[in-house]
């Protein structure tokens, strides 16, 4: 079995919650506070949870557009987590990111041929000519006109806008790719053709995706793993089938029984979750679903339950954050 | 959220949309943002309204209380019976009757439908005061217990507090709580639980079943979420491009989807059950723009059946069978349909 392309250990991004006169630290938002998990190359492990719960300042983290406050970011073996802005730049190329909203990531004063035209002047590559045809080629590769390369971003539609956010993060032929929530911003006849773009993409240029999302059916249709996020934690992963067919944890369970199924009629039991996320500021002591569990236990609210392994080893494993077998 | 036999329904309808039309002024000129749109909600009942960005559904919503933006928005055409009175005509006073006692409407982000600057106790007394003849007092009580009613905790302490203290979750409790407080008859939510978490999402939605089946009020429910129209409505109207594609009971419709354009939207959706990274159906192409609607049929340059009638005529909303009508001339020749599910 090959190596991780990406191992990312006990990862906390915390910020400083600052006030009074003088903006002093009052204390700490742990957004991400102690997450372990890993990418094999080619594959794409799907990373869901509700707003809050630190999943985009984890992709965030792993391109370093933060800094993570502690753990590790291994890449192909060399931890990126204490790199200075220098020694990232040859990383910069192979991990690259897409964001949920097209509209603002992309420059609205800059043509599309400049913006996709960038990531070659900044690493120095190919001429001119060769660059504006590279740049064509881009723009044909995720099903857009080459025309499109003198027009501007407002020209566009959400859609198309995407597609070339998506030409502008497969620019520099990278490994890895963060997609942030991708698709949420489009309505659902656009969400199904960028989603089909992005699988196609994988298999063409053998990438391996981070998809972050807060829908789980969107991330279990493209995903080979997933990683379920509550709190700045992973409470489960494993292979996609088997999480929804068999979760584990509580949590799991509830996101699951939550989604409305466009299947009138179904009758299934909805377990309905009461109460709501804790503030990453004060977080519970002990397990992070402890206010919220319909299982919680006296244990929970004192111990905060490790991720362990509950079937399968390495990549295959099925793990689990829950004091108990469920 | 009720359902019963709909054979009747032509029966009494406590809302009649006839031949809608709205336009907007644009700097490019007249757009056509819904052209032709009927459809009637029955008493106790749930009527969707689903479709894609720009299709008319949320303009659909806000002109039945005439909420339209001004000056570019306006009812061009058409009648809303509401009880037999066309509230398009009615005079302004008596719109507003309506709009804070009869008909109640929850937006999709609550914090732009709460006074930032107002205690949310202050908020929803204003409710209570504008249509009975109580004390500030009785009406802070009334709020009280309304908000105790949509599971907000400890309510007493927070008719104290400002709308930006409370979560989206609670916000939008109190919002429903406000819509709610005079027992309307009809209340009209656009998007409610866009904005939410899908456990949050789960709750909301159970809590206005709830308050349906306690108050038996009628709801119509805008939504883009098929997952949101098959779980909650009794019926359901698709729009596109500001026209009704199809429109019957969810059962039907769900069950025998029978325009393009339904199909299309009920294949695009990634569903739990399909097996991973398979490339899922698509409509090809995107919404046309108002103002360069195709002639013919407006789905003909994204449908994958479209002939040369399709793209000279419209074709009309048509009766294909009991409570189920679709606008669509290939209808009868389409290919069975098939449950996208594997």
């Amino acid at each position: 079995m090959s190596a991780p392309l990406l191992e990312v250990q006990e990862l906390r991004t915390w910020f400083p919650v600052r006030g009074g006169v003088f903006l002093a630290a009052r204390g700490q938002c742990r957004a991400v506070d102690g997450v372990s998990l890993s990418i094999w190359p080619g594959e794409t492990l799907g990373l869901v949870g509700e707003s809050g719960c630190g999943k985009s300042t984890l992709g965030k983290s792993v391109v370093r557009l933060v800094r993570p406050t502690s753990g590790r970011i291994l890449f192909e073996g060399t931890d990126l987590a204490g790199l200075s802005m220098r020694q990232l730049k040859p990383f910069r190329r192979e991990i690259q990111m897409i964001f949920q909203d097209p509209g603002d990531s992309l420059n609205s004063r800059l043509t599309v041929g400049h913006m996709l035209e960038e990531p070659f002047l900044i690493h120095g590559i190919g001429d001119e000519n060769s660059r504006r045809e590279r740049v064509q080629d881009l723009l044909r590769t995720v099903g857009l006109q080459p025309s499109a390369i003198d027009r501007f971003p407002f020209e566009f539609s959400g859609g198309q806008r995407q597609r070339i956010g998506i030409a502008r993060a497969i620019a520099l032929n990278p490994k890895l790719v963060i997609c942030d929530e991708p698709v949420s911003a489009l309505d659902a006849s656009i969400q199904s053709q960028i989603l089909n773009l992005l699988l196609d993409l994988q298999q063409r240029l053998g990438l391996s995706y981070l998809f972050i999302a807060h829908d789980l059916a969107v991330v279990k249709h493209v995903s080979d793993r997933i990683a379920i996020m509550y709190l700045g934690n992973v409470v489960e992963t494993g292979d996609g089938e088997e999480v929804h067919r068999h979760p584990r944890h509580p949590y799991t369970r509830a996101l699951i029984s939550a989604i409305p199924q466009p299947v009138p009629g179904r009758t299934r039991h909805r377990q309905v979750l009461v109460g709501e996320v804790p503030s990453p500021i004060h977080p519970p002591p002990g397990c992070p679903f402890q206010t919220r569990c319909p299982q919680v236990q006296p244990v929970c609210r004192e111990q905060k339950p490790p991720l362990r392994e509950v079937a399968g080893a390495g990549r295959s494993a099925h793990s689990v954050a829950c004091h108990f077998d469920l | 959220m009720t359902s019963t036999a709909t054979s009747d329904r032509r029966g009494a309808a406590l809302l009649d949309v006839q031949d809608l039309a709205i336009e907007f002024d644009t700097e490019a000129g007249v757009a056509r943002a819904v052209d032709g749109v009927s459809f009637q909600l029955r008493e106790g009942h749930t009527l969707g309204i689903v479709g894609e960005s720009g299709c008319g559904k949320s303009v659909t919503a806000l002109s039945i209380l005439r909420l339209l933006p001004q000056p570019m928005g306006r009812i061009a055409g058409g009648r809303i019976l509401f009880r037999g009175e066309d509230l398009v005509t009615a005079p302004g006073e008596r719109i507003r009757r309506v709009r804070t006692g009869e008909i109640g409407m929850i937006f999709q982000e609550p914090m732009t439908a709460l006074n930032p600057v107002h205690r949310v106790g202050r908020q929803l007394s204003e409710a209570f005061l504008l249509h009975q003849d109580i004390s500030p007092r009785t009406a802070l009580e009334r709020s009280i217990a309304v908000l105790e009613r949509v599971g907000i905790p400890s309510p007493e302490l927070r008719v104290s507090e400002y709308p930006h203290q409370l979560s989206g979750g609670m916000r939008q409790r109190v919002v429903i709580a406000m819509a709610l407080a005079c027992r309307p008859a009809i209340v009209i939510a656009d998007e409610p639980t866009t904005a939410l978490d899908v456990t949050i999402q789960a709750q909301i939605l159970e809590l206005m079943k709830e308050l349906q089946d306690e108050m038996g009020m009628s709801i119509i429910l805008i939504t883009h979420d098929l997952g949101v129209i098959a779980e909650t409505c009794d019926e359901v109207l698709v729009m596109y491009a500001g026209r009704v594609a199809e429109q019957g009971t969810v059962r039907d419709i769900f069950a025998r989807p029978s325009h393009p354009y339904t199909r299309g939207l009920l294949e695009s959706i990634p569903r739990l059950e399909h097996p991973r990274k398979t490339m899922l159906r698509t409509i090809e192409g995107m919404v046309p723009s108002l103002m360069d609607l195709p002639a013919g049929c407006r789905f003909n340059n994204r449908c994958r059946y479209a002939q040369e009638r399709c793209r000279e005529t419209a074709p009309r909303l048509e009766p294909m069978q009991d409570a189920h009508d679709v606008s669509c001339h290939r209808w009868r020749e389409l290919p069975a349909w098939q449950e996208p599910v594997a």
